[in-house]
Formats: C-alpha cells, sequence, structure tokens
C-alpha cells in the first residue's frame, strides 16, 4: 500500500528540523552560532571538540567546558497548489537542543575531551487533520552523540584530532490512514529508537598566528533500527489487514567534510568562513520492511533522492572590551531535498540564516554567551510526485540560545 | 552600552514583523462566467445517490453540492436539493457489516471469522424512513440540484415525468406536467452542469441485456439537443460530461468470468464427466463459468474472459446451489460479448454528439470517460491512492455504480478544472480527503 510508504522516515525523523537543509543543525556552540555557524577552524573553547578535534589541543587552559542550549521556535507554512484556498502551518513543539563539551590538556600536546550533544532532534506536528495528514500528521525525535576525542598538536603550526561517536535516537511518528468506521479515521504510530558508531576526525593548521585553517571530516553514522515498532488503531473489520507488528529501516546519515578558515584581523576583530559539505545523495529511497506483511501491509520502497549540498558560512567577531564581545554572521543553505520528491516530513528549504550573540566575561575565565539565529526558509513550490502531494512552502525559525564557558 | 542595545532592538523587530511566515492567498474569479444560479441536471450521479439508495447525507455530498460550495468563491450564489429528511432514504440503503458465516443449509458455521460484506441497512436498523421522503415537498420545488436517479437522456424533457419516477415526483412543481428540463428553465439558472446519458445504455447493462434497451443515437442527438438549447437560449453559460464505459465501472469488474474456483480432484472429474459430451473440461483452480445462452445447441457454454459479470450475481448460489458449474448461469446476469459491443457502440455514439454540441455551444466539456479509464489503473490525491476496485478501490460505493463522496469529490474537481480552462475561471478545488470514503464496521 503505498500510503505506507513513507510511513516511517527516520532519516526524515533525522531530517526533519526545520533549522536547515536536511539535519544539519549546528547548534553546537552558542559563540559560533552567533558567527553565522561557523566552527571549523575557531579555536573559541571546548565546543572545538565537535566542529574539529584538530584545533582542542590548541586550546591553552588546563580545563575548558561549555554548556549550553537553544530554543527552537520554528514556522513552516503550506499553501496547497492552485486553484485551492487550503493552507496549513505546522505548530512545532519548542526544540531544546543543548550540549556539554568537557576538555582536559594531559601534556602540552595532548588533550582529552568528551562531547555530548543533539545534532539531531526536533518535533514537526502538521496536526491531526490537515490535508497531508496520510504522509504525517507529527513526528518527534531525540538523538543524543557521545564523542570521546582525543586531540594531538603535532608543532606549534599543526593540531589533529579524533573522535568515536556513539549516537542514540528515539522517535515516535503518526500518520493518518485512509481507512474509517463510524469512530473517524485510522492512524498508525511508530515509535523505535537505535544506536549506531561514527567518527569525528580534524586537523587544525596555524600557518601564522593571525590565521587559522580548518578542515573537519565526520563520517556517515547508519541508524538501523529493526524493532521500530507500528500501532495501528483501524476499524475493527480491517484489523486482521492491519497487524501491529514491527519494522526494520535504515537512516543513512550523511557524511560531511567542512573547511573553513578565520583570521584575526587586528586584536579586536576575527573574521571567518567555512565550508560544509554534506554527502547527502546516500539518501535515495526509504525501505520499510514490515515483519507481518498482508494485502493491505506491504514492504515498501519510497524514493528520495536527496542531493549532495555545499553550506557556506559567513562571520565575524568584535571585542569591544575583554569583558564583551559581539558577533554578527550568515549562511546559506541549500536545501538536498529533491523538489519533485519533496515530502512534507521533511519541509527543508533553501534557507538564509542569520545570526548575531554577544559574550560577556564577568570573571576572565567566565563566558555567558547569548546568540540568536533567524532562519528564512525561502518560499518555493514543491512537489511529492509519489504521493501526488504538491504546493508551496515558506519557512521561519527563531532560535534565542545560552550558554557558558569556563576554563581553569 | 547603547550601540549593542541597538543589535537586540533589531533583532526584537525583526521577530516582531517576520513572526509567522506568509503566502500571497489564491484569489477565486467567474472569470467570464456568471455563478449566480447554478442548477445541475443529470441522473443519480448528479443527485447524490449512492450506497444503493438516495439519502441525506448522500446528497450533501453530491458533486454539485460540492462544486456548488466552491462557486460561491467566485460569487456563485444559493445552492439547493431536495433533500431526504434522514439518511435511510427509500429503505434501499447498504452498509458494510461483519456478516455470520452460514453453510448451504443457513446454519451458521461455529468458529469461522465473520465476513465483510454489504447488507440493507435496514436488516440491521428496522425502522421506517421517514415518511417525508416519499411525499411531493413544495419546498424542494425550487431546487437547484435537478438530478433525478433512473433517468436517462429523453426523460429529462417527457411533461410528466413526475408520474413516472418517484424521485423527480418529491420535487416536481407540477407532476403531472412539468418535465425536468422545464423546472430547471423555470429557474432562471445562469450556468448549468449536465451530465446525462449513463442510463440510456447502463439500464441495459444492468439487466444484463435482457430487458430494456439502450436509447437510439437519434433520440440521444434530439433530447440532448433541445435541453442544451433551452438552457442556453438566454445566455446561460454550462459544463457537460460525457458518459464513461460499463467496462470501467465496478458492478460489471469485480466477479471475474473464471470465478469458479474447483479445489478437489473429485469435483473436477465429476464437471469432466458430466461436460464431455459439450467437449467443455475443467482443472484444479480457476475455471470459467457455466453460463446460459439459448444460441448453443445445449443452451449453456462457459463464459469467455470478455464477457462481464454482473456484480448482482448471487453468491450464495454460486456455493451451494451450484450455478455456473451444474447449472448455468442466467443470461440476466452477465453481458455477452454482442450486448457488450452494442453498449460500446452507443456510448461512443453518444460521447461523440455530446462533445461536438458542446463544441458547438462553447460549453466546458468534462471528460468523465477518460476520467474513470484512469481511475481503474489508479488516482492519487494528498497521499491517498484511488482505484476503481469494489469497496477497496475508494471511489465506488457499496452498489457498485455510484459514488462514494471522495468519488463524487474527483469528480467536482474535474468538473471545476473544465469550468476554470472554458471561462477563464478560478473557482477552487476541493480537498479529496475532505470527504469521507467507504465506512466499514
Amino acid at each position: 500500500m503505498r500510503k505506507f510508504t513513507s510511513l516511517v522516515s527516520l532519516v526524515l525523523l533525522l531530517t526533519v528540523n526545520s533549522l536547515a537543509g536536511g539535519y544539519q543543525v549546528g547548534l553546537h556552540g552558542v559563540k559560533q552560532i552567533g558567527m553565522g555557524l561557523v566552527g571549523t577552524s575557531l579555536t573559541l573553547d571546548a565546543s572545538s571538540l565537535f566542529y574539529n578535534p584538530g584545533g582542542l589541543s590548541f586550546i591553552s587552559p588546563d580545563y575548558s567546558f561549555a554548556l549550553g542550549g537553544s530554543a527552537i521556535k520554528s514556522f513552516t507554512l503550506y499553501k496547497k497548489s492552485e486553484p485551492s484556498m487550503t493552507e496549513a502551518m505546522t505548530d512545532n513543539p519548542l526544540g531544546t537542543p543543548f550540549y556539554f563539551y568537557g576538555a582536559v590538556r594531559i601534556t602540552d600536546r595532548l588533550s582529552a575531551g568528551l562531547a555530548i550533544n543533539t545534532p539531531y532532534g526536533n518535533g514537526l506536528s502538521w496536526g491531526k487533520e490537515w490535508i497531508g495528514r496520510y504522509m504525517i500528521q507529527d513526528l518527534s525525535l531525540r538523538a543524543i552523540f557521545f564523542q570521546p576525542t582525543l586531540s594531538y598538536k603535532i608543532n606549534d603550526q599543526l593540531g589533529v584530532g579524533v573522535g568515536l561517536v556513539y549516537a542514540t535516537g528515539k522517535f515516535e511518528m503518526n500518520r493518518a490512514l485512509p481507512v474509517y468506521d463510524a469512530g473517524g479515521e485510522g492512524s498508525v504510530s511508530l515509535e523505535g529508537s537505535t544506536g549506531n558508531i561514527g567518527f569525528n576526525a580534524g586537523i587544525l593548521f596555524q600557518p601564522i598566528e593571525e590565521l587559522n585553517i580548518g578542515i573537519d571530516y565526520r563520517s556517515s553514522v547508519d541508524m538501523e533500527v529493526d524493532d521500530v515498532t507500528a500501532t495501528f488503531d483501524v476499524p475493527i473489520s480491517l484489523q486482521g489487514n492491519f497487524p501491529n507488528t514491527t519494522v526494520s529501516t535504515k537512516l543513512p546519515l550523511p557524511a560531511n567534510v567542512d573547511f573553513g578558515a578565520s583570521y584575526t584581523y587586528d586584536e579586536k576583530l576575527l573574521l571567518a568562513f567555512s565550508l560544509n559539505y554534506v554527502f547527502w545523495s546516500s539518501y535515495d529511497s526509504l525501505i520499510f520492511d514490515f515483519e507481518k506483511n498482508t494485502s493491505a501491509l506491504t514492504d515498501s520502497r519510497n524514493p528520495r533522492l536527496y542531493e549532495n549540498k555545499l553550506i557556506a558560512r559567513l562571520g565575524a567577531q568584535y571585542k569591544i572590551n575583554d569583558a564583551f564581545y559581539v558577533r554578527l554572521g550568515g549562511y546559506y543553505d541549500p536545501s538536498p531535498v529533491n523538489k519533485e520528491y519533496f515530502s512534507p516530513e521533511t519541509p527543508s528549504l533553501n534557507s538564509i540564516g542569520l545570526t548575531a550573540g554577544i559574550s560577556v566575561y564577568p570573571m576572565e575565565n567566565l563566558a555567558i554567551d547569548l546568540s540568536f539565529l533567524y532562519i528564512s526558509g525561502q518560499e518555493g513550490e514543491r512537489t511529492y510526485k509519489p504521493d501526488n502531494f504538491s504546493g508551496t512552502f515558506k519557512a521561519n525559525t527563531y532560535i534565542p540560545g545560552i550558554g557558558i564557558t569556563y576554563n581553569f | 552600552m547603547n550601540r549593542y542595545k541597538i543589535f537586540a532592538y533589531i533583532f526584537i523587530a525583526a521577530v516582531i514583523t517576520a513572526c509567522k511566515p506568509e503566502i500571497d492567498s489564491f484569489e477565486p474569479s467567474a472569470g467570464n462566467a456568471d455563478f449566480t444560479k447554478y442548477i445541475a441536471l443529470g441522473n443519480s450521479l448528479t443527485s447524490g445517490y449512492l450506497d444503493g439508495d438516495l439519502f441525506k447525507s448522500g446528497q450533501e455530498n453530491s458533486y454539485p453540492n460540492i462544486i456548488a460550495q466552491q462557486m460561491k468563491f467566485a460569487g456563485g450564489g444559493e445552492f439547493t436539493q431536495p433533500l431526504m429528511y434522514d439518511d435511510k432514504g427509500f429503505g434501499n440503503k447498504m452498509v458494510l457489516n461483519l456478516n455470520e458465516v452460514k453453510d448451504c443449509f443457513g446454519v451458521p458455521i461455529e468458529g469461522a471469522a465473520p465476513s465483510l460484506g454489504p447488507v440493507l441497512y435496514k436488516k440491521l436498523d428496522p425502522s421506517m424512513p421517514d415518511p417525508r421522503n416519499f411525499q411531493n415537498d413544495p419546498d424542494l420545488y425550487a431546487s437547484s440540484n435537478l438530478g433525478v436517479p433512473g433517468a436517462k437522456s429523453f426523460h429529462l424533457i417527457i411533461p410528466g415525468y413526475g408520474m413516472l419516477n418517484p424521485y423527480f415526483a418529491r420535487f416536481s412543481a407540477n407532476i403531472q406536467q412539468n418535465s425536468i428540463l422545464q423546472q430547471a428553465l423555470s429557474l432562471n439558472p445562469t450556468f448549468f452542469s449536465l451530465w446525462i446519458g449513463n442510463n440510456d445504455v447502463l439500464t441495459y447493462a444492468l439487466a444484463g441485456g435482457e430487458q430494456d434497451s439502450i436509447t437510439s443515437a437519434g433520440l440521444f442527438t434530439y433530447a440532448y439537443n433541445l435541453i442544451i438549447e433551452s438552457l442556453t437560449v438566454n445566455g446561460a453559460k454550462g459544463v457537460v460530461a460525457n458518459i464513461p464505459d460499463i467496462s470501467n465501472i465496478a458492478y460489471f469488474t469485480t466477479i471475474p468470468y473464471n470465478g469458479l474456483a474447483l479445489t478437489s480432484e473429485q469435483q473436477v472429474a465429476g464437471l469432466n464427466m458430466g461436460y464431455a459430451q459439450l467437449g467443455i473440461t475443467f482443472a484444479l483452480g480457476p475455471n470459467p463459468f457455466i453460463v446460459q445462452d439459448p444460441d448453443e445447441p445445449a443452451g449453456l457454454r462457459q463464459i469467455k474472459p470478455t464477457e462481464l459479470l454482473l456484480l448482482s450475481l448471487p453468491q450464495d448460489s454460486i456455493k451451494c446451489a451450484g450455478w455456473g458449474s451444474l447449472k448455468p448461469i442466467p443470461a440476466y446476469y452477465f453481458l455477452d460479448d454482442q450486448e457488450i459491443a452494442a453498449i460500446k457502440t452507443a456510448t461512443g455514439l453518444y460521447n461523440s454528439i455530446i462533445g461536438s454540441i458542446a463544441e458547438a455551444k462553447g460549453l466546458a466539456l468534462v471528460d468523465a470517460n477518460s476520467i474513470f479509464t484512469s481511475a481503474k489503473s489508479g488516482l492519487i490525491y494528498d497521499g491517498v491512492k484511488f482505484n476503481a476496485s469494489y469497496i477497496t478501490g475508494g471511489i465506488n460505493s457499496l452498489d457498485g455504480i455510484h459514488l462514494t463522496p471522495r468519488g463524487n469529490a474527483i469528480v467536482a474537481n474535474f468538473f471545476i478544472e473544465a469550468i476554470n480552462a472554458k471561462y477563464q475561471a478560478a473557482i477552487p478545488k476541493v480537498d479529496v480527503t475532505d470527504y469521507p470514503g467507504i465506512i466499514f464496521p
């Protein structure tokens, strides 16, 4: 049954983050958020654990910690293809990604640390009644990454680092089924959790004191789930056709290469850019294998046909005085989603992000960071061909963030 | 610090002004048509008949009512229907039910899972329909929906048709004298829809080609021309629809020609022995049914793959009385090749007449025949797949001929599409999935 085709898109779950193309959330350090999410070449604090483990050994204090979080409020508007009066707006719950980084200098050259963050995780809710309910009503995902990391400074110019990633994720999603009894429409609820490993490796090169060049590779993580539970709410007479069962599927979280450079113009101004290439084409289709099949419940293969994309980011930091910094940034994030295979499960549009941030240092080794990110998902016509679903989408997202860093 | 406050103000301002996304809305328009008084002419499909009867909730989801509600966005006026007073109609409504499985002696089989199938609603709820459903009601005289179940093309021009048809009798303003067309003209329509001609072949087809007759092309042309001339004489514009081929209607496609399933060698041997002289052989698995044919020496033969069995074929007679195997299936339960050819020829003629009159009069044309053909292989709207299969397809109601509310919404959108294209209008379509499908127990 085609209706089941995009039932459980775990990747979607991961991708559903309206923050950015695909699921590249990028909210991994409040200072970096303020600078257009640039991080690969920066050595501002312990968040280098995630952005570039090679940069960790360039951080001078013996102990450095960073803790922070953001609140994501996003709205995606759908307007059905004309002629139609139909519109729908998401009513998403507040997303709350967080991070913790702790690093310790073991020797002059060797540092070690642990990163815990939530690169994927959000809630999408189109409501129970909306026009696309047979594709998606709502879903929620919480993925947590644990990354123990070592970083080694080969010489004053060059540092390398590598982290092992353990990813764990939990999700729930609901969609309507086009079967009815006197009580209304049927529905299916899917719940599952999974975990897998990957790695994160980076190099930081400092040819001159003012210039940092960073490159970081984060491997793909194949999130395989074979025990998703599917719970059906269908008319009594159809319960035999929709047995509660388990589903298996595979979720390719694609690999990333980040390249970035930052330049300390003078003692006040720091400029940075980065290029983030995402190997999205690994997300070719989504396959669902139901353990129990019936004539109404068959395994399915759903085209996704994502495309590799390059995200360009720019950012700047200005030091007002020792106790106060301001930041600005922006980026362009082209959607990896094919325009003809655009499922409302992943309403990812070409996006422009504008950022700002400040840091206040009440003590020399303690910073309180604030950031604000506004993302404008550019209006565009999209279709999900297999479901003959089309319309115009547009999105706005607002993300305030707060964090602290402490070094000693 | 003032400089930095400015940053904060800029961002707060951005949030307040741009909070939720907005997209320019669709602007409906009537183009060069005028929808202030829309009326609908047709047969049961137009009336909102489904599940074997005409009843209130079905009428409310008739395709003309759906179109009329959408026309209101583009200057359309009120649209009224000759509504029944309840959902029992004339008492023939079918519903899906989980039925007790019985053996050939009528004894319930113990432990057997109940089987899903349509039953008459009055078997579950024997209370009588509202008596007003059967009465002529002056409140209904001005009804904008003049779709009358059972009507053929030329019935629309018969004076006093209310005497012949109980559905028109309900709302005819003058039972003895009014034709449907006359009553329609008295409403001074500015816009009309006409979907007529189905019954000109269907009544014959539903009788297995054994009763009634196919309307001649001459009579069809005369009636159709008269209807269109009369409706357009004062400048009204309109939309007409042609006739789907019966081979795309579930009533004729649900029971397979080779539905005789033989499961034991003993059965096969017995039948082979019995039919040896006629040269008819049987094998394990599916076999063509044995059907009546007076032209054959023995008065019977195997049905051909191209011939169509009717949904009315009683399944218990197949199972328990040897119909289709020991005894031939009576001729009024199937359409033979000749009957099918006659129906197809007539349908083709009607459709070319409808097409050329629409063209000559500048009317919008809905190619219902191609829509039903494409529905056979499947239509998808907003993630829901439809096809022409009985019950599971989502378009055909329980009677196998008429449409579910979702089917009506699909048809309404095709009408809207044709109207928009012809008259440069912009009537918004409906969301098909807003309407009910088949209700399961």
